[in-house]
């Protein structure tokens, strides 16, 4: 009798084929992104979101081309912090057209597509067995998002996470390798024992481990404009550490074992823009504005160059200042 | 999954889909060699399991026609997955959106056919609302196009 690999073909269902054809629509519309960068941790909470937009920010001012893919479909935030919850999906001739934000960062989020007083639902025929098949449809969803939206030529692709330290092995397998990964965290022991989980479960996947950042790494005083202790128990860096990075110097690793591209204070400013949706640019001379710039520059340092397509730069990106190689 | 046909030692070829019956699915495949027919009944796990992947089901021939333009992710099984429900409450529910749907060109339906079929029903409400702010009666390419001005796309 004839065993399953003896038999050419999958018996009419194609649903190998049809998967194999997801994965060829996805990268070619991926093709003109020279860099996919998911920022994760593993944690809820610790400002994925809200470093993924204010690192775009920094990004797009060094005169790069940025795009956000909000893959938290459940939990969307980067609508109503890039302030793109009003925004329309247009579909064009060829593609699906992204919102952008003023400072034209292209971004993708449920946010811009249900309401918050919705829940992020899909009908099934298995009801109230969602535990079988939920984050398969969703990954199928991200699928669709990736191989319909254009993206076109982009510097970066960021991908903001959802939290849960066994998802972010999912998006490594799900993205494939060309995918690194950035993890935040912030100075509490309890925080960098889930980030902790995550590095370990990432090492096992082919994809770069960019390194860290830390955030709400002290709290920054708007009445003093000094930067303060927040956490003071946990394995934080030391308040002369925070005045290095201030200075600019590199942080001091905080033990997750991979490198630290770099710590953000808590700005209860940066909070209430979140919430309103303020373009990001308005904190750019403060010190998370700083220490964001400082990131995006160890960011690219860290991203292996890759060969320019067709790109030609960016028109109001700030000239002469490609940092790529 | 393959399907062998033990006294053949042939695979079978999957021959019809019928619609999803309350979440089940009836696939035939039938022999080459002798003709032996089987259906293989699925239950409403196996079903959604399939169908999550944002593939279709079918003899080889419909699925390529009803993937339309390529797109492998519109040809979902037909039936199943037709809406998702948050999106319909947003299309005629209590938020009320105003007013009844409005008349699609057949060119500008072919463009919202792009959109992911999960978000389309929320993207063609959006483009709807814009439409409507506008005082046209009817969407069609010219809509499409000042929408995605407007929104700096
Ligand atoms: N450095 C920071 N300063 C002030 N508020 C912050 C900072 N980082 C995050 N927040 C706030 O903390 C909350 C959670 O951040 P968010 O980015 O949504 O976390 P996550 O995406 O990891 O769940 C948000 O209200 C955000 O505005
Ligand atoms: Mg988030
Ligand atoms: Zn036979």
């Amino acid at each position: 009798m004839k065993r399953y690999h003896e038999i050419a073909g999958d018996g009419g269902s194609r649903v190998l084929e049809q998967v194999a054809d997801q994965r060829a629509r996805i990268a070619e519309g991926l093709a003109g992104v020279r860099h996919l960068v998911a920022v994760g941790s593993g944690k809820g909470g610790v400002g994925k979101s809200t470093l993924t937009l204010q690192l775009a920010d920094a990004l797009t001012a060094r005169g790069l081309r940025v795009a956000i893919l909000d893959a938290d479909f459940n939990g969307p935030s980067q609508a109503r912090m890039a302030g793109v919850q009003e925004a329309l999906v247009v579909p064009g001739t060829e593609k699906v057209a992204l919102p952008r934000t003023r400072s034209g960062i292209a971004v993708f989020s449920m946010g811009s597509l249900l309401s918050e007083s919705e829940a992020l639902d899909f009908a099934s025929a298995a009801r109230g067995e969602s535990q079988t098949w939920r984050a398969t449809r969703e990954f199928a969803l991200l699928g669709e998002i990736l191989a319909s939206f254009e993206w076109g030529a982009l510097d970066l692709l960021l991908f903001d996470l959802p939290p849960g330290a066994e998802r972010i092995v999912q998006y490594a397998d799900y993205l494939g390798p060309r995918t690194s990964f950035l993890l935040v965290t912030i100075p509490s022991a309890v925080a960098r024992a889930v980030v902790g989980r995550s590095v370990a479960a990432l090492s096992k996947a082919p994809n770069t481990l960019l390194g860290y950042v830390e955030n709400m790494s002290g709290y920054y005083c708007r009445d003093c404009h000094a930067v303060k202790p927040l956490f003071t128990s946990g394995p934080g860096p030391s308040p002369r550490s925070v005045r290095q990075e201030r200075a600019g110097g590199a942080a001091e690793p905080a033990g997750l074992g991979i490198p630290c591209l770099g710590t953000v204070p808590f700005d209860p400013e940066l909070a209430r823009q979140c919430d309103l949706g303020t373009p990001p640019a308005a904190l750019r001379d403060t010190p998370v504005g700083r220490s964001l710039d400082a990131i995006a520059r160890r960011l690219l340092d860290s991203l292996t160059p890759t060969p320019a397509a067709d790109r030609t730069p960016r028109e109001h990106g700030r000239p002469g200042k490609e940092p790529e190689p | 999954m393959k399907f062998l046909c033990v006294p053949c030692d042939s695979p079978m070829t999957l021959r019809t889909v019928s619609p999803p019956e309350r979440g089940s699915l009836s696939v035939v495949y039938t022999c080459p060699e002798c003709g032996y027919e089987i259906a293989m009944l699925t239950n409403a796990y196996e079903t959604q399991i399939v169908q999550s992947l944002g593939v279709r089901i079918g003899p080889a021939e419909t699925a390529a026609k009803s993937a339309g333009a390529g797109c492998p992710f519109s040809a979902m099984i037909p039936g199943v997955d037709a809406a998702p429900a948050a999106a319909e409450r947003r299309d005629g529910g209590p938020d009320g959106v105003g007013g009844s749907a409005l008349d699609w060109t057949a060119a500008a339906e072919a463009r919202l056919a792009r959109v992911p079929e999960f978000i389309r029903p929320m993207a063609r409400t959006g483009i709807e609302r814009f439409a409507r702010e506008r005082g046209a009666s009817e969407v069609d390419e010219r809509i499409l196009d000042a929408a995605r001005e407007f929104f700096g796309m």
